[in-house]
């Protein structure tokens, strides 16, 4: 990639460095006094952060809505061993975008762009951006229906979320963006208190890891379950902010190891923290899941409230407003990359907003649109929510095979391009993926235009 | 694609604490000063890191007819596809 001639370039004018370079070269710094001093954790605690934040941004509002309505309406059977094995795909693609970052120095974004062709750049970046408005709006909804257990507006919901966002861009530094959302993203731990809180029958979720029983109900009910419930743990963004989120944090190939840990920590909490939510959810189920079917998962809190006392649905309350706030600021922030990628400006919480305005203003302008859709009187916003996770599951094959392509590039990659057993891995998640969001969206058209019954 | 050269803002004058303009040798030795300190950032930021060398578009890779079929027909599905999950969740507002 980089020849003796170019990276000898910034030696030789004045200025030298950019304020991006000077960012990072201290971070970099503090990673390589680690290192040399062999603090351990130290340095596992200074190389973390992107991959939590991609598989917890991913415990998003509809995403925990969806586990707590599996449990709900399905009880834990199936959905046990089911979430574990998602998490497993999300962390070999999220494994294959961390090390093309890390190697590469660059996001996924401007990779397919310049390697692949325009078309293909920018064909990525539309689907994300449809997506993640789609998300951030069905965000904003989360954080409201948190909030409305606490008798608080849509108003509020608004103000805390993009309160957030910039509270979190004026920094102009990667570390303390990365350090602020991950010390948010732990209290996505609430939905394992809730869990905890419901006193769940110990012998029966460690009964249900056989996959039994299935759940039942139409074939278009079971593809919808499947569709969302992936969408809940692979999403196109999460391919986009951790390639880029890898190489904003200047990580190399030396940190590749750490980056596994990080990548396979996220998914291991994320896991744990999806399962919470579904165990809190699956106390709704003797209760034939009243209370959320007229507000079609958003009264979650409430009737958690009713049937296992006002503690957990507080918790529960409280962790939807975490999993919106989190995914908010991880969703603008792949939105803020694609898009300084793809129009070639500089990409980096970094750089100053003055330096790298696109990036800046693409990252507030899209958490500004969602919040002005929640605010439009008799928006259909709940069924936004329940769509999101489809739509995402849909668009994301596009976006896999291009990582997968990335990662075997080996005129980027050289040593690192992907094992045969992770090329096997990864064309199986692409299939199974491809093939549930398709399956759902034919079996659902034909029934919308009434070819076929439900 | 960002220029290769850093933005004219990074190039800081150098002041003294009182907003005065320094001496020819106090500005001589804070430019030494800041020489040494920028040698020693670099250092510790790989070749390959500089904004001015990622700067730099990698080649374009030339794709067999095949894959560009195969990356074309799953484009073309997934758009479908969507249009359709769009489409039922449009119908079901009603």
């Amino acid at each position: 990639m980089s020849t003796p001639e170019v990276a000898a370039a910034p030696l030789l004018g004045q200025p030298r460095l950019t304020d991006e370079d000077r960012a990072r070269s201290r971070d970099r710094a503090r990673v390589h006094n680690a290192r040399r001093h062999s603090k351990r954790w130290y340095l596992l605690w200074l190389l973390v952060g992107p991959g939590i934040l991609a598989m917890l941004g991913e415990n998003d509002g509809p995403s925990m809505i969806a586990y707590a309505a599996d449990g709900a309406q399905y009880g834990l059977g199936f959905f046990v061993p089911f979430i574990p094995v998602l998490f497993a795909m999300a962390y070999v693609c999220q494994e294959m975008c961390m090390r093309v970052g890390a190697v590469t120095h660059r996001g996924y974004g401007e990779l397919v762009l310049q390697r692949y062709g325009r078309l293909w750049g920018w064909f990525g970046a539309g689907d994300l951006t449809l997506t993640n408005l789609v998300t951030l709006v069905a965000e904003f909804v989360s954080i409201r229906v948190g909030l409305a257990y606490f008798h608080l507006g849509a108003g509020v919901a608004v103000a805390l979320g993009l309160a957030l966002v910039a509270f979190t861009l004026s920094g102009g530094r990667y570390w303390r963006w990365e350090r602020i959302v991950l010390g948010l993203a732990l209290f996505n731990g609430l939905f394992l208190v809730a869990a905890i809180l419901v006193k769940p029958h110990v012998g029966a979720i460690a009964g249900s890891f056989d996959f039994s029983p299935f759940p039942g109900g139409s074939f278009n009910t079971l593809l919808l379950l499947l569709a969302s419930t992936i969408g809940a743990t692979v999403t196109p963004w999460m391919i986009f902010f951790q390639q880029s989120a890898s190489a904003d944090k200047g990580m190399t190939p030396s940190d590749v190891k750490h980056g596994r840990y990080d990548t396979a920590a996220g998914a291991v909490l994320a896991a744990i923290f999806g399962l919470g939510a579904l165990i809190a959810g699956a106390a709704l189920l003797t209760h034939n899941g009243a209370g959320i079917e007229g507000f079609a998962g958003a009264g979650f809190p409430e009737a958690l409230s009713h049937v296992a006392g006002g503690a957990v649905g507080t918790v529960f309350a409280l962790g939807l407003i975490e999993a919106g706030a989190v995914a908010i600021l991880t969703i603008s922030a792949s939105t803020a990359y694609a898009a300084g990628e793809c129009v070639g400006a500089s990409h980096s919480f970094n750089s100053s907003p003055r330096n790298a305005g696109v990036f800046y203003a693409a990252n507030a302008g899209i958490a500004l649109l969602a919040a002005a859709v929640i605010l439009i009187p008799g928006a259909p916003l709940l069924s936004i929510a329940l769509n999101a996770n489809v739509l995402a599951t849909v668009l994301l094959p596009v976006s896999l095979v291009f990582m997968v392509m990335l990662a075997n590039d080996r005129g980027l990659m050289g040593a690192w391009v992907n094992r045969r057993s992770t090329n096997v891995i990864g064309i199986a998640v692409i299939a199974f993926v491809g093939l549930c969001g398709a399956a759902y969206g034919i079996d659902s058209f034909l029934q919308a235009i009434h070819l076929v019954g439900s | 694609m960002r220029t290769g050269a850093p933005p004219a803002n990074d190039a800081q004058p150098v002041l003294l604490g009182n907003g005065a303009q320094p001496s020819p040798g106090i500005q001589e030795q804070d430019l030494q000063r800041q020489e040494r300190f920028e040698d020693e950032l670099i250092m510790d930021l790989e070749r390959d890191q500089f904004v001015a060398e990622t700067s730099r578009p990698v080649p374009r890779a030339v794709l067999s007819a095949r894959v560009t079929a195969g990356l074309w027909a799953l484009r073309v599905f997934v758009v479908i596809v969507s249009l359709m999950v769009i489409y039922t969740f449009v119908d079901q507002l009603h």
